[in-house]
């Protein structure tokens, strides 16, 4: 009984990580997808959102600046604020830059926003990071919510202990990644309407022909820039979401973008680049691949160790990460070779609209 | 300068910054070739980098192995330069090839991936633990002090960075003539300028892709074994570290001019040695925390300012 | 595809047959930053379980002390999936483990605390570890805090004498932290710090800085870890004779640092690690042992992994099963005493007593680690200095 539950548990955490990836894809999906937007600063976007809803949700510390202790909700609208006006700075100076060029400068820019976060401790820890960030629906439990409104209303300090305390430990788990699906969900349906809208179709033109959009007298900068802030407010959010999803943030390891940002770089190009669908299918494949791919791979060395009885398999399981990276790299190359537009390839929507 | 600023800054400034440009230099050039001639940028460069700098080691435990000394690491280099070589040209038949005529973010995408699947081969075939390359402290070349001394100045380098700095100028003098005299790199410059415009007049593309692997490895792995010979030590995350000032030291030069990524190179070393320079006061310039963001903000700021670079390069 | 699922039931099955054995966790940073600080630790974990195994199993019936071993990267991330996994998947008893503070509060926070598992960190020296949760008993670890060792070394280098020096550290989690700790105690014991600057680990150079910061003394105070900056500061500074005295604390005191230096360049630098007091026995058991087992018995943070995963064993035995809740007060029991004294390695020993009801009381490879109320260590600390090309450890008192 308790693997079956161990077992529900960790397919919750694949969908809320999974989510979590699909909103980082959709997001990407803005700036390539729909405005051919290089944007390789993924991690550095989602830092900023991070670092936004960390700061203005946890307690007093002594560490960090804090101690505003605002609501979540508050924290994730301003992670989605506060990204689109980064996103906004950069956009407008470094829209011109063609393809490889703005892949380059946005990864520079990420690194310099890691770097800052990294170095000014006096408001963000520096590399210790922020830790006991609160985390959607668990969060209820802490004593400073429940102790004050609007959960005070319902009952004092005792009897809101006593209750969570018989809740079972992970009664929280199902509601957040719910929380996180929500999100996803939300956000497809209102970028779903932004592809078929007019400002959808116009961004279409300008990604296949930009010449000819520019002669047809179309802002092609504006539109730009206004596919590049979208896109990364929403990563904003999902880096919110990551914060809470880790409880704890520090600007080194957390946002690698040789995890984060190529990660999801294969997530919408092997799901299906450039359509929202592919974002999200994309995502959740290549998360549930590399998170199992752990278990399979120590499955099969020990496999190979009972059969092979007398070797010694412990190097091979030392050198089992390395491995897996190694397979994680091969499986990238046969999908982009096989599948050079995605497993789930674009839809057009129909010249009347559909 | 050594009246201006005198022995410290020579010694321990410019001179390290001069070895570290040679370093990103030459690696730069491999990065813009295969930006000009390929049209992408290779993030697996570093890596090969860094194979050329394990191969070497390993074959100079085979000397001692086998002739009961250490050659030198110039040396040993030889027979890395072959297989490095080989390594990019079946990657790139594997791996690049199937998508010459696709959009650009395929081949980056599959160069992201070769920088994977190579770091990690090296892992599991190396370990993962730092290996030593050179034992020991490296002491300052007596025959340059005693020389300098007689100047007035005082010059100590260490052996070590004579031969990058020197190594470095004797490669590219030898670049320079290859691509200016022999047919081949005039072909590669056409290919660089205008890949229709030199199809039509004949030019074998494929064959220019081939040298542009050849050279691009070579000057690679001379990088690497530089690096190794400076830091005396190698490890599987070298190349890595080293790609994003590179790619900042070929952008800052110009796509395409390999003149240009040895300038760019120079000037990443230069000012990434000099920001801890006390230009002002006591302490250096720049906190040296954000010493990374040196070779960052420079490529920003090119990229924004300037995308053709010094030495005006293509911007596409 | 075949083969896939083929394999996903086998592990499954693995999985399900969890009869014989009790199983622990053990996220490392097997890829990530620093693999080479790693690789070592793991060898002294398997060494643990290794003893365990040996020495007749853990309770009567000789079950299997299995280490479940899962990368962590230290990253937060990596180790949040990797734990989740550990927890759910394969049922883990306890954790040892995450290498990196970073990893070790983000797996606490997220998955372990919530689920009710046991954390036994190997070297997170993170003060905010030492608050992590309140109420619950759950997290501890084997390494010392920070606040402990910047305060020894800041002693020390009084003692010995320095009264003036320039402080390098790395800025990540570990060294940032024990330099400041280090440099507030030693501006209040009276000694002047001329320059206090960070640095970025992983890069080929530092030349430039140690000439900076070398300007105004001779003495370094290098908080680094050896493999991503210490080993090419401490070459730089010899190099240009920009220092001539160096000291530090854990992350420099490797043999690779002795391999790569030269022996006949480290006279002058020392490096404080924490140890065991009782260095002719605790600590020599564990040499001994780790000599035969060819891990190297003084690399930083070595002594400690084994001291975590022999400890949870030992815990796992007076428990009687592997039952999560009751690991904690079980922990606390073998690790506090009182009772019979055991050192590393002396596991049949320790299962004997057990068995006939008595009470033992492990002293460790790296320190007494006598557990505080919130899960904390204190160390005593050596300092390490060069003798007949390997690290030699003499207790600080």
């Amino acid at each position: 009984m308790d693997a079956l539950i161990g077992y529900f548990l960790y397919f919750l955490s694949l969908l809320s990580v999974g989510g979590i990836y699909a909103l980082l894809a959709l997001g990407l999906n803005v700036n390539w997808g729909f405005a051919g937007l290089f944007n390789a600063g993924i991690a550095g976007f989602a830092a900023v959102g991070a670092y936004t809803f960390s700061l203005l949700t946890t307690a007093e510390s002594t560490f960090h600046y804090g101690g505003l202790g605002l609501p979540v909700v508050i924290g994730e609208i301003a992670a989605f604020l506060i990204a689109g006006i980064i996103a906004a700075v950069i956009g407008i100076i470094c829209i011109r830059l063609r393809a490889d060029y703005l892949a380059i400068a946005t990864i520079g820019i990420a690194e310099i926003i890691k770097l800052i976060f990294k170095n000014e401790a006096e408001l963000t820890n520096g590399p210790r990071g922020i830790s006991k960030i609160p985390r959607t629906w668990e969060h209820f439990s802490e004593a400073r919510y429940f102790s004050s409104q609007p959960l005070s209303w319902f009952g004092d300090s005792q009897s809101w202990q006593a209750f969570f305390d018989s809740l079972v430990n992970w009664w929280w788990q199902p509601l957040f990644a719910m929380t996180i699906l929500f999100f996803v969900f939300v956000v497809y349906i209102m970028l779903e309407k932004a592809r078929l809208s007019p400002w959808g179709r116009m961004m279409t033109a300008i990604r296949e022909n930009e010449v000819a959009a520019r002669a047809a007298g179309k802002n092609v900068t504006k539109r730009r820039v206004e596919a590049f802030i979208i896109g990364t407010m929403i990563m904003g959010l999902a880096g919110a979401l990551l914060a809470q999803h880790l409880r704890f943030i520090e600007p080194t390891h957390t946002f690698d973008p040789s995890k984060m940002t190529f990660l999801v770089w294969v997530m919408l190009i092997a799901g299906g680049s450039g359509n929202n669908r592919g974002a999200i299918f994309g995502a959740f494949l290549i998360w549930f691949v590399w998170s199992a791919s752990e278990l399979f791979l120590n499955g099969f060395i020990d496999i190979i160790g009972n059969i092979f009885n007398g070797m010694d398999i412990s190097m091979l399981k030392n050198r089992s990460g390395y491995l897996r990276m190694l397979l994680i790299g091969l499986v990238l190359q046969f999908v982009l070779q096989k599948y050079p537009k995605g497993i789930l390839p674009e839809r057009r929507p129909a010249a009347s609209g559909e | 300068m050594w009246d201006s600023f005198g022995f410290e800054f020579v010694n321990y400034y410019f001179v390290p910054g001069l070895v570290l440009g040679c370093i990103y230099a030459l690696g730069a050039i491999g990065i813009t070739l295969t930006f000009g001639i390929l049209r992408f940028a290779n993030f697996a460069h570093g890596e090969i980098m860094m194979t050329g700098a394990f191969l070497t080691w390993t074959f100079l435990e085979l000397s001692k192995l086998i002739f009961g000394f250490y050659f030198h690491p110039l040396i040993a280099c030889i027979p890395s330069i072959f297989i490095a070589i080989a390594i990019a040209l079946s990657v790139d038949r594997f791996f690049y090839k199937p998508f010459r005529d696709s959009p650009t973010i395929m081949i980056v995408m599959a160069s992201f991936g070769m920088m994977l699947i190579i770091r990690s081969l090296v892992q599991v075939i190396w370990g993962p633990n730092q290996i030593t390359f050179v034992k020991g402290i490296a002491k300052p070349n007596g025959i340059l002090r005693d020389l300098s001394g007689s100047f007035d100045m005082m010059l100590l380098v260490p052996s070590k960075h004579i031969f990058i700095i020197l190594g470095t100028v004797i490669i590219m003098l030898a670049f320079n003539y290859m691509l200016t005299k022999t047919r081949i790199g005039k072909a590669m410059r056409a290919v660089s300028d205008s890949p229709d415009l030199a199809k039509v007049t004949g030019i074998d593309v494929e064959q220019v892709i081939r040298a542009t692997w050849y050279v691009g490895g070579f000057c690679a792995v001379m990088a690497g074994v530089f690096m190794a010979m400076d830091t005396q030590f190698i490890m599987s995350t070298m190349g890595f570290r080293m790609l994003l000032p590179m790619f900042a030291a070929a952008i800052l030069g110009g796509i395409g001019r390999p003149f240009g990524a040895v300038l760019g190179g120079l000037v990443i070393g230069f000012a990434e040695e000099l920001s801890a320079y006390p230009w002002f006061g006591n302490g250096p310039l720049l906190s040296p925390g954000y010493k990374s963001g040196v070779a960052f903000s420079i490529l920003v700021l090119m990229l924004i300012f300037r995308p053709s670079g010094i030495l005006k390069g293509r911007v596409f | 595809m075949k083969k896939t699922i083929l394999t996903g039931i086998a592990t499954a099955a693995l999985a399900f047959s969890a009869s014989a054995e009790v199983k622990v966790g053990n996220p490392m940073a097997v890829t990530g930053p620093i693999p080479d600080l790693v690789a070592p630790m793991v060898l002294a974990v398997d060494l643990a379980a290794q003893h365990v195994n040996e020495q007749g199993g853990l309770f009567s019936d000789g079950q299997k002390y299995t280490i479940v071993r899962a990368d962590s990267g230290c990253d937060p991330t990596a180790a949040v999936d990797a734990v989740t996994k550990l927890v759910n998947v394969e049922q883990v008893s306890a954790i040892i483990g995450p290498v990196c503070s970073g990893a070790t509060i983000a797996q606490a926070q997220s998955v372990t605390i919530p689920a009710g598992v046991v954390t036994l960190s190997v070297s997170a020296s993170s003060p905010a570890i030492s608050s992590l949760e309140s109420g619950t008993d759950l997290v501890f670890r084997t390494a010392a805090s920070d606040a402990f060792q910047g305060k020894a070394l800041a002693e020390l280098a009084i003692a010995n004498g320095i009264t003036d020096l320039a402080i390098s550290y790395a800025n990540d989690d570990y060294n940032a932290a024990i330099a400041a700790v280090f440099a507030a105690n030693y501006e209040m014991l009276g000694g002047t710090i001329t320059a206090n600057e960070a640095h970025e680990p992983d890069k080929s150079s530092y030349r430039s800085e140690v000439a900076t910061l070398g300007s105004g003394t001779n003495n370094l105070a290098l908080f680094a870890y050896y493999g991503s900056s210490g080993i090419t500061i401490l070459r730089n500074s010899l190099e240009t004779g920009a220092f001539d005295l160096f000291f530090g604390a854990d992350g420099m005191a490797a043999q690779e640092v002795i391999d790569q230096i030269g022996a006949e360049n480290l006279g002058n630098a020392f490096f404080t690690t924490s140890t065991s007091d009782q260095t002719t026995n605790a600590f020599g058991a564990w040499k001994a042992a780790a000599e035969a087992g060819n891990v190297p018995a003084a690399d930083p943070f070595v002594p400690n992994s084994y001291d975590a995963a022999f400890m949870m064993a030992l815990a796992i035995e007076k428990l009687g099963s592997g039952d999560r809740s009751g690991i904690a007060s079980a922990l606390r029991a073998i690790a506090n005493g009182p009772g019979e004294v055991i050192l590393p390695g002396e596991f049949a020993k320790a299962k004997s007593i057990l068995a006939a009801g008595g009470s033992i009381h492990y002293v460790g490879a790296s320190g007494p680690q006598d557990f505080f109320n919130n899960g904390d260590v204190a160390g005593f600390f050596s300092k390490n200095t060069v003798v007949d090309g390997a690290w030699s450890a003499e207790i600080i008192k």
